[in-house]
């Protein structure tokens, strides 16, 4: 069957649709061999759940085995439509994944009740409603970490650790799309997550193949993973604690398996958590030419690291000695909690030590900068990055140098090269588009009854990838009470987070679709 | 090697001159005292006089003989050093009539004069002796087009310099010269402003109400600043009055090029500029949100709630801060549509302040042509206002510009919330002085308020911080504090 041109370059074409939903297939895949993974603790602590964990694994492989069978596959062509394509396809897989995660709260959470149910399905009611399981499924996948559960400890086990997974793959599928998929694409040109320590900065190019960073990351996030388990375990964790923690917090995402974070834990194991989320917050082509030991390689190409270790430092500091002088804590524990807390907010992890609505409202503020400025670009992290910030503050100093030196040659430089202006202009759009759709978040949920206070914290916890909000949804607590829409909106602000925003907003333009 | 030498004696001339023209300007609130016997005039003649004294020292003795020559970089430290000074010496009225009890809440009065901004700590304004509160209407209106602009229209010698100095202190070259020449330019700016003002006195006087009111609302109204002379705000004004205030409002939000096309029959040019088209389109917008939301919740429509609604939203578009109910009666919508107002700002030019429509314009121009470039990398797409091309260097330095508004307000918030404010509150006022609209509008719908009266010194300085950050536009003030601006330059 032979399509005209013009027809084949649109979207409305069926077969450049199937093209951009095919590479769903192998995530999907992978989604449902890990929610079968989740039966090993439903048959340990035989909570019941086993057969409904493995219908939602088994339905989810069958629909990736089927997608891979029956779509064409991506032909080889370049151009704008090519383009449109691919930022389809990041948005619906991660839509996709979503929706398939939630399965496993829908199935759980289906209860069998009398006929006379007007609201029920099949006789059969879902006791978790949609919106909170697309709620904790998209904060999982997004590896933000808020929940609707308020008392997570009566979950099942097979819930818990799926929750815990889920952040894990969201967390090594933001690396691997922003690290290799996304350039691969050609679709961020001014990709600056590459930028340190990788082979990719010398010639401005890609010269590392996806495949091989492909197996970078994972090589990289599965061992760290299953180190910080061991030393976790040695130290005197349980297994399944380990596990889960160890899960939640390397992909910075911060769901918990008991109501209270990680406050129950000893000092020691508080300190080794906050060592995982801090590697969590690093670059992870940094952290692979570290652990291989290829140090010149990283040689002084260190600010965006250095800003990082050094914004750290001081917040920690800042913590510290507000709550230590102020808040009246004894010494260790100012101490523990304030470093904690501080790298679980700057890595946008959502692990809560203390009842942090109790601290001083300055450090409550200063969470809510910190989150947003989040970790170093091409880490698990949300927020704008922490590279971006560093740009964008010395594009600042430049612009103001410039003003008295109109005639000088003063590049903003990043690691002593030169950036161009095109990753500057770059920078300050995600900027300016992240802090509107921020507001705007914040009034939309203030219109939707939520106070100003809650809204404010749910939407920097959301759309950072944080987790935690200030209020009802901050500390120890949950979005239970937030009306549906306000979940749902929150949903749409972590997708957008952690898409950072571009991606997704450019599909609600109407050139996007159009044939051009 | 060139070590730059900072024109001091050119400063002490230039402070010495505004001082003097401060001290003129007392006249108004010495004679208003005078006639009604509030005793405030010996206050007011003895601050008068300092500060007629302190400027004739300046001007005559520090600074004879000074060359008319400005640079560049001096042309920020000037300004900072003016807007520091003047407002400083200006709460010498607030602290010789013992209006106030200490130097922070005389000089925040003041600072909040000057910089058009209009948050007050005085409460029981019916109290307080008639002259002052001329002086803090007449504070508005000289702060209201810039000090510098009166030095520049009299000293035809500072040429080039004058140029640098009208940048540096009113919206760069966002603003449009009415006349080539700048000291003829800025004298049409003034009889745009005193026009302006005159007619809305003489409206308000004749409409009935007293002297003192009328003058007061017309200077604070058309200098966007906001002081009122009753603690229940504009409430005892009729509806002439009211309607009149709107107005001039609505006037004193516009740019004043175009106000001044508008004036002299071109009306053509007021047609074709996209700012003014813009800032109609928001006004009419927000205007009939408002009224849907106040319909809604009072459940009836009338005249009163479509003149209420464009009151307040010419009040806060304006950045002028007047606001007649409190705001815990005002529906949710009406909140939200303030709070985007505050930080959108009047245009360009005009004497409000916010970020001003004009900047947010030419970015979302930018970005619509960003999302475009996405799928299109080649594409040549330039951002054009008004029919000229804006260079990318110029959009770079908007969005350093927002990003430093942003940063001021969250510091600002920090403080504030140090001092005990909760985090919405302490954004919302930080954002209002940030945008010298001075009433925090949507405070009281947040929870705990938090008044400018309670506020700890510390905050309050870092408010006027803020309020001067705002009406220099960010950059002449972060400038000086750069060390590439005091480093030895070749």
């Amino acid at each position: 069957m032979k399509k005209g041109r013009g027809n084949k370059s649109s979207l409305r074409n069926g077969n450049n649709l199937g093209m951009a939903i095919r590479p769903l297939g192998i995530p999907l895949v992978g989604e449902g061999i890990a929610m079968m993974a989740c039966i090993i603790p439903a048959l340990y602590f035989a909570d019941g759940t086993v057969w409904r964990i493995l219908a939602a694994g088994l339905f989810t492989v069958a629909v990736g085995i089927t997608m891979l069978v029956t779509l064409p596959r991506r032909s080889a062509t370049t151009g704008s439509n090519d383009r449109r394509i691919s930022y389809l396809t990041v948005t619906i897989v991660w839509l996709a994944l979503t929706i398939f995660g939630a399965l496993p709260f829908l199935l759980v959470g289906i209860e069998k009740t009398g006929a006379s149910e007007t609201l029920s399905f099949f006789n059969f009611r879902f006791s978790i409603p949609f919106s909170n399981a697309i709620f904790e499924s998209m904060s999982g996948l997004t590896s933000t970490g808020a929940t609707v559960f308020a008392d997570v400890e009566s979950l099942p086990a097979s819930l818990l650790l799926w929750r815990s997974t889920t952040e894990w793959l969201g967390g090594f599928g933001i690396i691997l799309l922003v690290l290799a998929v996304v350039p691969s694409l050609g679709l961020n040109k001014y990709s600056l997550y590459t930028a340190e320590a990788s082979s990719a900065d010398n010639t401005g190019k890609t010269s590392t193949s996806m495949r091989t960073m492909v197996q970078q990351t994972l090589t990289i996030y599965v061992s760290l993973t299953l180190f910080f388990i061991i030393l976790l375990v040695a130290t005197g964790m349980t297994l399944w604690e380990a596990v889960n923690l160890t899960f939640s917090n390397i992909s910075t995402g911060g769901f918990s398996i008991y109501g209270d974070s990680i406050a129950r834990f000893t000092p020691l194991h508080q300190y080794i958590l906050t060592i995982v989320m801090f590697i969590g917050g690093v670059n992870f082509a940094l952290l692979y030419s570290f652990f291989t030991l290829r140090w010149r390689r990283i040689g002084r190409k260190l600010d965006q690291f250095g800003f990082f270790f050094l914004l750290t430092l001081l917040s920690s500091l800042f913590v510290v000695i507000a709550l230590y002088g102020h808040g009246g804590l004894p010494f260790e524990e100012a101490l523990r909690c304030g470093i904690v807390q501080t790298v679980s907010v700057i890595t946008t992890t959502g692990s809560v030590v203390a009842d942090t609505n109790q601290w001083w409202t300055p450090i409550t503020l200063l969470f809510l900068l910190l989150c947003l400025c989040g970790g170093m670009a091409g880490s698990t992290t949300g927020g704008v990055k922490v590279m971006r910030v560093l740009i964008l503050l010395r594009t600042v100093r430049n612009t103001l140098t410039n003003r008295l030196h109109p005639h000088a040659y003063n590049p903003v430089r990043l690691n002593g090269r030169p950036v161009s202006n095109e990753i500057i202009t770059n920078v300050m759009v995600i900027f300016i588009v992240y802090v509107i759709t921020m507001l705007l978040g914040v009034l939309l949920l203030m219109l939707c009854g939520v106070d100003a206070t809650e809204s404010l914290g749910a939407v920097f916890g959301c759309i950072t990838s944080y987790g935690p909000g200030l209020g009802a949804c901050g500390g120890f607590g949950s979005y239970a009470a937030f009306p549906a829409v306000a979940k749902w909106i929150c949903s749409v602000l972590m997708l957008l987070g952690r898409l950072e925003c571009l991606t997704i907003l450019i599909l609600f333009l109407p050139g996007f679709w159009r044939n051009r | 090697m060139f070590r730059p030498t900072f024109n001091f004696r050119l400063a002490f001339r230039l402070l010495g001159m505004l001082l003097i023209i401060m001290a003129l300007a007392m006249v108004f609130p010495v004679g208003v005292s005078l006639y009604f016997g509030d005793g405030s005039q010996f206050g007011l003649i003895a601050s008068a006089l300092v500060i007629l004294m302190v400027g004739l020292f300046l001007r005559n003795f520090l600074g004879v003989g000074a060359t008319y020559e400005l640079h560049e970089k001096e042309s920020f430290w000037f300004t900072a050093v003016i807007w520091l000074v003047i407002p400083m010496m200006g709460a010498l009225p607030y602290l010789f009539t013992s209006t106030v009890s200490n130097f922070t809440d005389a000089a925040f009065e003041s600072f909040s004069g000057f910089t058009t901004t209009g948050s007050s700590v005085l409460s029981g304004l019916e109290s307080k002796p008639q002259g002052l509160l001329v002086w803090r209407s007449v504070s508005q209106w000289v702060g209201g087009l810039g000090l510098i602009l009166f030095v520049v229209a009299i000293l035809h010698r500072l040429n080039e310099g004058s140029a640098r100095l009208y940048e540096a202190e009113f919206s760069g070259t966002l603003q449009r010269r009415l006349h080539p020449r700048m000291a003829r330019n800025v004298v049409l700016m003034w009889a745009v402003y005193s026009a302006l003002s005159l007619a809305l006195f003489l409206l308000l006087f004749f409409a009935g109400n007293s002297f003192v009111d009328s003058l007061c609302t017309a200077l604070s109204t058309v200098s966007t600043g906001g002081f009122m002379t009753h603690d229940a705000g504009l409430a005892g004004f009729s509806n002439f009055s009211m309607g009149c205030i709107t107005f001039f409002m609505f006037l004193s939000g516009i740019n004043l090029a175009v106000l001044f096309c508008f004036f002299t029959g071109r009306w053509r040019q007021v047609r074709n500029d996209e700012e003014f088209k813009r800032y109609l389109l928001v006004l009419v917008a927000s205007v009939l949100l408002c009224i849907i939301a106040f319909s809604i919740a009072e459940k009836h429509m009338g005249w009163s709630t479509v003149s209420f609604s464009l009151f307040h939203i010419a009040s806060t578009i304006s950045t002028c801060g007047f606001y007649t109910s409190s705001p815990s009666v005002w529906p949710m919508m009406v909140s939200v549509v303030t709070f985007l107002l505050i930080f959108l700002g009047a245009s360009a030019g005009s004497t409000g302040g916010g970020l001003k429509i004009k900047r947010i314009m030419i970015l979302a121009r930018y970005v619509r042509n960003y999302f475009v470039r996405m799928i299109h990398p080649r594409a040549v797409l330039s951002v054009k206002v008004n029919g000229k091309v804006v260079e990318d260097l110029y959009v770079i330095r908007i969005f350093s510009y927002i990003f430093l508004y942003l940063l001021f307000v969250a510091v600002g918030a920090l403080v504030l919330t140090i001092c005990g404010s909760d985090i919405p509150n302490a954004l919302c006022m930080a954002a209002a002085n940030i945008s010298n609209l001075g009433p925090s509008p949507v405070i009281n719908n947040l929870g705990a308020s938090l008044d400018y009266i309670q506020l700890q010194p510390f905050a309050k300085w870092t408010m006027m911080v803020l309020m001067l950050a705002g009406r220099l536009e960010v950059f002449a003030i972060v400038s000086i504090f750069l060390p590439a601006y005091w480093r030895v330059t070749r």
